[in-house]
């Protein structure tokens, strides 16, 4: 090799060596600083998408348009109904609250947005919507849609307007979970190249004796600061017992593959 | 030669540009066309070892910079077992590794063979999207290869594979604008023939 190659190849290497020793904050104002100068072509990037994906659904057949609107009209009625019932129960758990003393005041707002890319980068399961910190949504929010829990924003862009959401469906996103009608709690994550079909998830660390069935549902507990108590998860759909402990499979709650309208949850309070 | 490593770094960044415009195929295993890929291992055949080594740099930070995740999830009296994410900066080695790969065969593309090259280029991005793979495996514990993500490897490689001979046309005209050959034994064949 001749000795200025090899001088190159030595700075190569330091510089390699700078990068993988970067700490996470410094590893965001990189991202920051990159993702300042690429918004321009992420926007028109996401709006050719979305035209693109607007397209296709217009080419879909008028009557399944029908049957589908028909549907999203009755889940519409549906949670509306939820809603002014989970209205009247947080009004009657903040009264609670106050009567119970507690010092901080229980909030729960959200903001909807809309998702405007998928799967951005080849091995992480992500998404990204249209709100970012300008409407006041910051990193480790969960992220729910009208099924259950969606993901938890990993980062906001620099202009305030964009962030990207890590779903349930990847491996890195975890909840602690617990299954309904039992004792059982564990943490739920997505698994590892679950990129066709449908993805299931993996709820670990259950005891050895689990009694679980298909069906079941499994919740938020709230637990680990990110995620609420109660948000619908999925459904048990096996059980894996083991030696020391046992795992099951779950099918999320939410259609990942159909999804458009999502809110993110601005309040961390459980 | 100077003008020309320029233009091949400013293609490599212009490729990040357009890599935003590029979606997953969803029918396709979730495969996507890797266009900063494609274009540093066709760039990489084409340059000397010092200007790959900058391209692979700039490569690999900007990959990183666009994908790494970050760092924490929840707190870690109950997420004990945090799962854990790729370094920022691995790209770097792996684009480095990549342009090494190319630079072995550069004497068969000044040969004027630069159909090898398209074709290891497809190669080189199924070997750097397995690397990958087995580092999340390491990093992460436990060996998980499912038929999906072997599908995702083998046709994001096949489907960018397919653009290396648009960007080798480019690159040839980029070349013959800077004034500069970049496989001279095809070209001094030429001559001779003539």
């Amino acid at each position: 090799m001749k000795p200025l190659n090899l001088i190159a190849l030595l700075f190569f290497l330091a510089g390699a060596g700078w990068a993988l020793t970067r700490s996470d904050r410094t590893v965001r104002e990189i991202q920051n600083a990159y993702y300042a100068v690429m918004s321009p072509f992420l926007k028109s990037g996401s709006e050719l998408e979305t035209k693109a994906r607007a397209f296709l659904e217009e080419t879909r057949h008028s009557k399944t348009l029908e049957i589908e609107l028909d549907v999203t009209r009755q889940q519409y009625d549906r949670l509306r109904l939820i809603e002014s019932q989970f209205r009247a129960l947080e009004n009657e758990n903040a009264q609670l609250r106050h009567a119970l003393d507690f010092t901080k005041a229980t909030h729960f707002e959200v903001v909807a947005a809309r998702v405007i890319r998928r799967n951005p980068t080849t091995w992480w399961q992500t998404v990204e919507i249209d709100a970012g910190s300008k409407r006041g949504i910051g990193t480790q929010l969960a992220v729910l849609s009208n099924e259950g829990l969606v993901g938890m924003i990993d980062r906001i862009d620099n202009g305030g307007e964009r962030s990207s959401v890590l779903l349930l469906t990847d491996e890195k996103c975890q909840v602690s979970a617990r299954v309904e009608g039992s004792p059982e709690v564990g943490i739920l994550s997505g698994q590892r190249g679950g990129f066709d079909g449908d993805p299931l998830l993996r709820l670990k660390f259950l005891s050895a004796a689990a009694a679980l069935r298909p069906g079941q549902k499994v919740l938020s507990t709230g637990r680990g600061g990110t995620f609420q108590p109660n948000i619908l998860l999925g459904t048990i759909q096996s059980v894996e017992k083991g030696a020391l402990d046992s795992e099951a499979l779950v099918i999320p709650a939410v259609n990942f593959a159909d999804l458009d309208a999502v809110f993110v949850v601005l309040s961390t309070d459980s | 030669m100077i003008r020309y490593s320029l233009i091949t770094i400013l293609l490599l960044l212009a490729a990040f540009v357009v890599q935003q415009f590029l979606p997953a195929f969803t029918g396709i295993h979730h495969s996507r066309i890797l266009l900063v890929q494609i274009v540093f291992l066709c760039c990489a055949v084409t340059v000397g070892t010092r200007t790959m080594l900058v391209l692979a740099f700039l490569g690999g930070f900007f990959w990183d910079a666009q994908c790494t995740l970050s760092g924490h999830c929840g707190g870690l009296d109950v997420y004990t077992q945090q799962v854990d994410s790729l370094r920022f900066g691995y790209s770097i080695l792996l684009f480095g590794a990549m342009g090494f790969l190319m630079l072995g065969i550069q004497p068969l593309f000044h040969r004027g063979k630069w159909q090898v090259s398209a074709l290891l280029s497809g190669i080189a991005v199924m070997l750097y999207l397995s690397a990958e793979y087995a580092i999340i495996n390491f990093v992460r514990g436990d060996f998980i290869l499912t038929q999906a993500t072997v599908l995702q490897m083998v046709f994001s490689s096949l489907v960018t594979m397919l653009f290396a001979p648009v960007i080798f046309w480019a690159l040839f005209r980029i070349a013959e604008a800077c004034d500069h050959s970049i496989n001279p034994e095809a070209g001094r064949r030429r001559q001779r023939a003539f």
